[in-house]
């Protein structure tokens, strides 16, 4: 019967994707807030022009901590209640590249692979022998390497973009789920409360049981 | 005072007949291990999802242009509401985990036999009311696969000869999975929790008509019971504490690793996903249904492996007691059988290739071939068994449930009340 726990146990755990040809790079992101900030500022220059992120208000990016200078030269006359929403109107965008490009509030939630799925795809931009542009994560994506790394001539050059990918996706990541840091915070007092009541109770239970001969 | 009002109820109700009968005074054998807490702990995650899903509903909104947007306004506007939700969809899976464990050890122990029939159907109808319940609750955060698994499932109903194609309509209101479906699954999920309150009502009206089973599956002696309450609400709370870790660890550390990706995508009924796959407790009964190339004969196939657990009190021919303790045979078929299961589950899961359909089918072989094997095998075990002489624990358990039987024939002979 133990054996049928653990195998019952080990359903559970979500079995890795077989969905993409290539092999995701693995990366760990921090939401922290200056990460987020930077993550906010790369994304504010690199994506906002096309991508909506509509479910995050400017208000929530100041509320978490967000310099409240940067995020009024983000809004501009928009209301601080006002949704981060593509500075290009969606229809442009769809004549532009065919596709009107996804709305990124949830999209670190949205992917298989998540966070290690975007960062790859960002930085999985190449140009190939016949000169044609191309991503080993997407083939078919209708988004141009923003990001330049296709074209990053040196190494330096190269880590740069990748530390910038990595913020960006930092943020995308705190996007998905703003909450997500109070969660984990509340989440070790619960275990640590529910230890001790358990222990508790388990005393409790011998106690009860201790009256039986 | 107290006192006087408890007197004032039992002369009006049945108050402290109750609570003695059913709580302080109801016989549980002493000898339940902890796999008989899976019962309570269901009771439990019920309670806890009616108690979530009430408030979940308060700021969910049923309608295809509004309700994705309105799990994000409960997950980043609503205080707590992230909380709530995880709690619900966390909820829904630990209600399966407990669910399968219960009947696994109802299995294991031969729990169903005589005269736990009833007690074992009525659990059979509790499963089918939770997977209805389950399904219906995945189309409200109306997502990709919320969209493409109701899609999937409904269109099923086409198998129901001569008004196949109506049988889908009327449920879902529409040609297609859309508001009206949306709108009667919501009704139907907030209704069916109601439901199976009730036949948890008659499931434990059945328990306590037959009591609980034992590991010795034998009715143990008058003395070996002892009182539920405090005994037995001891032990199930510091069960509970347990649960509640496990489920802790996933509500606030890995909430999403329970959620599709997909689902963070609203519903486009434009567009399907690569592969539609459904919630990880539907999976081996899905890979059933896939693993026969014709329709019908899939959703029958699928159906019918929900349901054949109802026919193990037939089935299982042995009158050893002891469930698969002392049973080799039985006990091995137990283990077969779990990991059929797991590998049917993973079979479910991955997008159907030709190797892991074949695999399905043998998968879907195995899993019929153990319940029309066991009558057989039961029997020719029983036999084996008192050939090569019992184990003295097992004649002991047999020579006590004699004894006690015949106890019983002359305490009616005297007349007298237990």
């Amino acid at each position: 019967m133990s054996k049928l726990i653990t195998l019952l146990l080990l359903s559970c755990i979500s079995i890795p994707s077989l969905a993409s040809e290539a092999k995701l790079e693995n990366i760990q992101v921090m939401t922290d807030v200056q990460t987020v900030e930077r993550g906010a500022e790369a994304l504010m220059t690199d994506c906002h022009s096309c991508h909506s992120l509509k479910y995050i208000r400017y208000r929530d990016l100041v509320n978490y901590g967000v310099d409240k200078g940067k995020v009024d030269a983000w809004r501009g006359d928009l209301s601080m209640d006002a949704a981060v929403m593509a500075q290009m109107a969606e229809a442009d965008s769809e004549l532009a590249f065919g596709k009107a490009p996804p709305d990124l509030s949830l999209i670190a939630k949205a992917r298989e692979g998540g966070a290690s799925y975007i960062y790859s795809y960002l930085v999985g931009y190449f140009i190939s022998s016949d000169g044609m542009p191309g991503n080993h994560y997407f083939p078919e994506t209708k988004m141009p390497d923003v990001l330049g790394i296709s074209g990053a001539s040196n190494e330096k050059e190269r880590a740069e973009i990748q530390s910038k990918a990595r913020d960006i996706v930092a943020f995308m990541v705190w996007a998905a789920d703003p909450n997500g840091p109070e969660r984990i915070r509340l989440g070790y007092y619960v275990i640590a409360y529910l230890i001790v009541l358990t222990t508790l109770l388990y005393f409790v239970k011998n106690q009860v049981w201790s009256r039986l001969k | 005072m107290p006192h006087r009002i408890i007197n004032w109820i039992d002369q009006r109700f049945p108050l402290t007949s109750f609570v003695k009968h059913e709580l302080t005074g109801y016989p549980t054998p002493r000898n339940l291990s902890y796999w008989w807490n899976f019962g309570f702990l269901a009771g439990f995650v019920l309670v806890l999802q009616v108690a979530t899903g009430i408030f979940l509903a308060m700021h969910y909104k049923a309608d295809i242009a509004l309700s994705f947007d309105s799990i994000q306004h409960i997950m980043r506007d609503v205080n707590y509401g992230w909380l709530l939700r995880y709690m619900h969809s966390t909820g829904a899976s630990a209600f399966f985990l407990v669910i399968f464990i219960h009947m696994a050890r109802t299995l294991y122990y031969g729990s169903y036999r005589a005269p736990r029939e009833l007690l074992w159907w009525t659990g059979q109808g509790l499963l089918l009311l939770l997977m209805a319940t389950a399904f219906m609750g995945y189309l409200l955060p109306w997502g990709q696969m919320s969209f493409w698994g109701a899609t999937v499932i409904t269109n099923l109903f086409r198998a129901t000869p001569f008004f196949g194609d109506q049988v889908v309509i009327w449920l879902r209101g529409d040609y297609m999975v859309g508001d009206a479906t949306l709108s009667r699954f919501f009704a139907l999920h907030y209704l069916f929790p109601f439901l199976i309150i009730g036949a948890v009502v008659v499931h434990l009206v059945a328990l306590h008509t037959v009591k609980s089973s034992n590991p010795s599956g034998i009715d143990l002696a008058d003395k070996d019971n002892i009182p539920f309450h405090p005994y037995f609400t001891a032990k199930d709370f510091y069960g509970l504490g347990l649960f509640l870790i496990v489920y802790s660890v996933f509500v606030f550390f890995i909430p999403d690793s329970l959620i599709e990706p997909a689902n963070n995508i609203p519903a486009n009924p434009m567009q399907t996903p690569n592969h539609i796959v459904p919630e990880w407790y539907f999976l081996p009964f899905y890979a059933i249904l896939r693993s026969v190339p014709n329709m019908v004969g899939g959703v029958v196939a699928m159906g019918l492996s929900v349901m054949i657990f109802a026919f193990m009190p037939y089935l299982d021919r042995s009158r050893i007691p002891g469930g698969a303790h002392f049973r080799p045979v039985y006990r091995g078929l137990f283990y077969i059988f779990a990991v059929d299961m797991l590998l049917l589950g993973y079979i479910g899961y991955i997008p159907p290739t030709d190797t892991s359909i074949m695999v399905g089918q043998w998968g879907t072989a195995l899993y019929f071939g153990m319940f029309l094997v066991l009558p057989f095998a039961s029997k020719a075990e029983e036999r084996w068994l008192m050939k090569r002489g019992l184990p003295p624990q097992v004649e002991a358990l047999i020579a006590s449930e004699e004894k006690e039987k015949l106890k019983i024939k002359n305490r009616h002979r005297k007349g007298g009340a237990a």
